[in-house]
């Protein structure tokens, strides 16, 4: 299921410590990273991996915003609705955007490209309205800026 | 603008390691490990500093409580979650000197007898990790960071972990549940990880810039870190100022520094040229100052306390005139009612009453009590929870309640009485003016939030 680094990275997690579960938070990150969920059958899978219940790591995954049910899109476009991004015209942007791809947030665009969120603070408020495209700070974003980058 | 931790942090190539050895990077750590760890601990502790990531804890203090027994493995805990929102420091001094933010971590560790620390950053700043590995793994092939570090005998290895995307992992012990594979649900204290930490071994847990300031004041003393700020409050912090403001940013001040002078001069002002209303000086987990209130302060410890909130983390939140308080503390209301990790009552449910009862008011639903009902139902949470997020919940709802009252006043349905007489004859008014009492009373017990606004 997963590629052989991704393997190696949880590999490497595991080594740091005697208790596998310590493990559990990386293969979740990798597994997000490669299957673009944390599924049924990611989970069967992660806790076979680790040797763990499928319940316990169900629990775990879903108790972080980062790690999804069901598939993402190619990329995850996040807009921040924190406060002050708020103060800096969030909502404005944010209504813009869904508008511009034809979604609502939580959803994916048809062609499977982008899925949108709006996520609390990410720790970047002085590039408000702040947002990210996966891991990358792409901020202060204007709708049509977003334009360009849901074009790329 | 003080230039006591950020000094070199303007110049990017300081993220690389003979950049960095040249304008004296490591030091701290080489004179550090010339001592005993308990002279390091009594350095830090000399020196005053106090923990920058919200408590404001003193940190020799802290690391003095380790005692480790045989065959314990202790552990030091770089906390780089940083999610209080207004707050991006730690993004800051991570992207800009990860050389000075390792050496802390390498300095606390040897203080309080560990060989073993991560660092834990929250799982947006994976771009920031990258930059952090480099770093490391340039101070581990140079032999300053890993086995026998810098041929001192003492043995250091350092991990990065990304965290997921949860506000609690920034929570010491929901740090250490998150690190050891759990829901990030806090514990009970005691015990104190310095005694059960993780994996139930000793454990200290320290912010990025606290420990950014150790490897500072390990390399130039601890009387030098104290010529800069007030008597109780020693050094400098870093503010992340942002909101209305013509330049949000982060900048290093000298604690002791007047507030207003800091508004007008770093960050440049309020955006548009617009009046001041308000100010969150320490993230969203401190009560809001009215502009009156926030003139006469400085930036410093006594000051805020003294004014009844608190320096935090150094998230100052800008508020201009055109800004709607009611609709403002919606947002933040709704961030605590997302976060909560659902572990203690009064925090799961109380947190989500709150953003709901706003929510209903800002639609123009709201009923006769609702503002006392949000007060209550923060009263309610306050000493009531396992970790500092409940608490943390109430200080915006009830200082925005407290001090911006007309505005949230005029959201009120009329008085009842008033309802009623005009209705009368017209049948019940609905909608937009809410039940009568009598039901408004009752629905308030039944009716909770639906399960979207958890
Ligand atoms: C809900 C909550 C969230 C917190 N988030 C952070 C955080 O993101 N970063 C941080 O350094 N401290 C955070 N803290 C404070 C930590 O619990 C802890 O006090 C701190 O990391 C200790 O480091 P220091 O003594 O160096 O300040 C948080 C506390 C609470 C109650
Ligand atoms: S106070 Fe809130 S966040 Fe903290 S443990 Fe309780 S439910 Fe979780
Ligand atoms: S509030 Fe948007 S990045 Fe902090």
């Amino acid at each position: 299921m997963l590629s052989k680094d991704a393997l190696r990275e949880i590999e490497a997690a595991r080594a740091e410590e005697d208790s596998p579960r310590h493990a559990l938070l990386t293969a979740l990150r990798v597994t997000q990273g490669e299957r673009r969920q944390v599924g049924p059958e990611e989970i069967t899978y992660i806790a076979d991996l680790l040797g763990l219940s499928p319940a316990l790591v169900q629990g775990v995954a879903r108790f972080y915003d980062q790690i999804s049910a069901t598939p993402t899109g190619q990329h995850v476009l996040s807009l921040c609705r924190g406060i002050s991004c708020y103060l800096c015209g969030a909502d404005e942007v944010a209504a813009a955007v869904g508008e511009l791809l034809e979604i609502r947030p939580g959803e994916t665009t048809a062609d499977g490209r982008f899925t949108l969120r709006l996520v609390e603070c990410v720790g970047d408020c002085d590039r408000a309205p702040a947002a990210m495209v996966d891991d990358r700070f792409v901020g202060p974003v204007a709708a049509v800026a977003i334009d360009n980058l849901t074009k790329m | 603008m003080a230039q006591y931790l950020t000094r070199n942090a303007l110049d990017p190539a300081q993220r690389e390691l003979q950049t960095a050895l040249r304008a004296g990077a490591y030091l701290g750590f080489k004179q550090a490990l010339s001592l005993p760890p308990q002279e390091v601990v009594a350095e830090i502790d000399a020196s005053g500093l106090r923990g920058r990531g919200g408590a404001g804890f003193p940190t020799g203090r802290k690391w003095s409580f380790i005692h480790a027994k045989e065959g314990q493995t202790v552990y030091l805990l770089c906390n780089a979650d940083e999610s209080e929102p207004g707050t991006f420091k730690d993004h800051y001094l991570i992207e800009r000197d990860p050389h000075l933010v390792l050496e802390g971590v390498a300095i606390g560790a040897y203080a309080i007898g560990a060989h073993r620390a991560y660092i834990y950053m929250r799982g947006e700043y994976a771009s920031l990790a990258e930059t952090l590995a480099a770093a490391l793994r340039e101070a581990m092939a140079a032999d300053i960071i890993g086995p026998n570090c810098m041929n001192s005998g003492y043995d250091l290895r350092i991990t990065i972990q990304l965290g997921a995307g949860a506000y609690i992992c920034g929570e010491e012990t929901g740090l250490i549940q998150s690190l050891e594979g759990r829901r990030a649900y806090p514990r009970v204290r005691p015990p104190f990880p310095a005694v059960h930490g993780f994996l139930q071994e000793p454990t200290v847990v320290n912010n990025v810039e606290t420990l950014a300031c150790a490897a500072r004041i390990m390399a130039e003393g601890a009387e030098a870190f104290k010529d800069h700020g007030t008597g109780r409050s020693a050094g400098t912090k870093l503010i992340s100022v942002s909101g209305a403001v013509e330049r949000p940013g982060v900048y290093e001040v000298e604690l002791g520094y007047p507030l207003m002078e800091f508004l007008q001069g770093e960050a440049g002002g309020i955006r548009g040229g617009r009046g001041l209303k308000a100010i969150i000086p320490g993230g969203t987990s401190v009560p809001v100052l009215t502009a009156e209130e926030a003139a006469p302060l400085t930036i410093d410890y006594e000051s805020m306390q003294s004014a009844g909130t608190m320096l935090g983390s150094g998230g100052m939140i800008v508020f201009g005139d055109d800004t709607s308080m009611p609709q403002a503390l919606l947002r933040i209301a709704e961030f605590y009612a997302h976060e909560s990790c659902g572990e203690c009552t009064p925090c799961r449910e109380g947190t989500g009453w709150m953003a709901w009862v706003l929510r209903r008011l800002l639609a123009g639903e709201g009923r006769p009590g609702d503002l006392g009902l949000l007060l209550r139902v923060g009263d309610n949470i306050e000493g009531r929870t396992i970790c500092g997020l409940g608490d943390a919940s109430v200080q915006p709802v009830r200082s925005f309640i407290r001090k911006f009252r007309p505005e949230f006043e005029a959201l009120l349905p009329e008085p009842v009485q008033a309802v009623a007489w005009q209705s009368h004859g017209h049948g019940p008014r609905t909608g937009r003016f809410g039940p009568p009492a009598e039901e408004a009373t009752r629905s308030e017990a039944v009716d909770g939030p639906p399960t979207a606004a958890l």
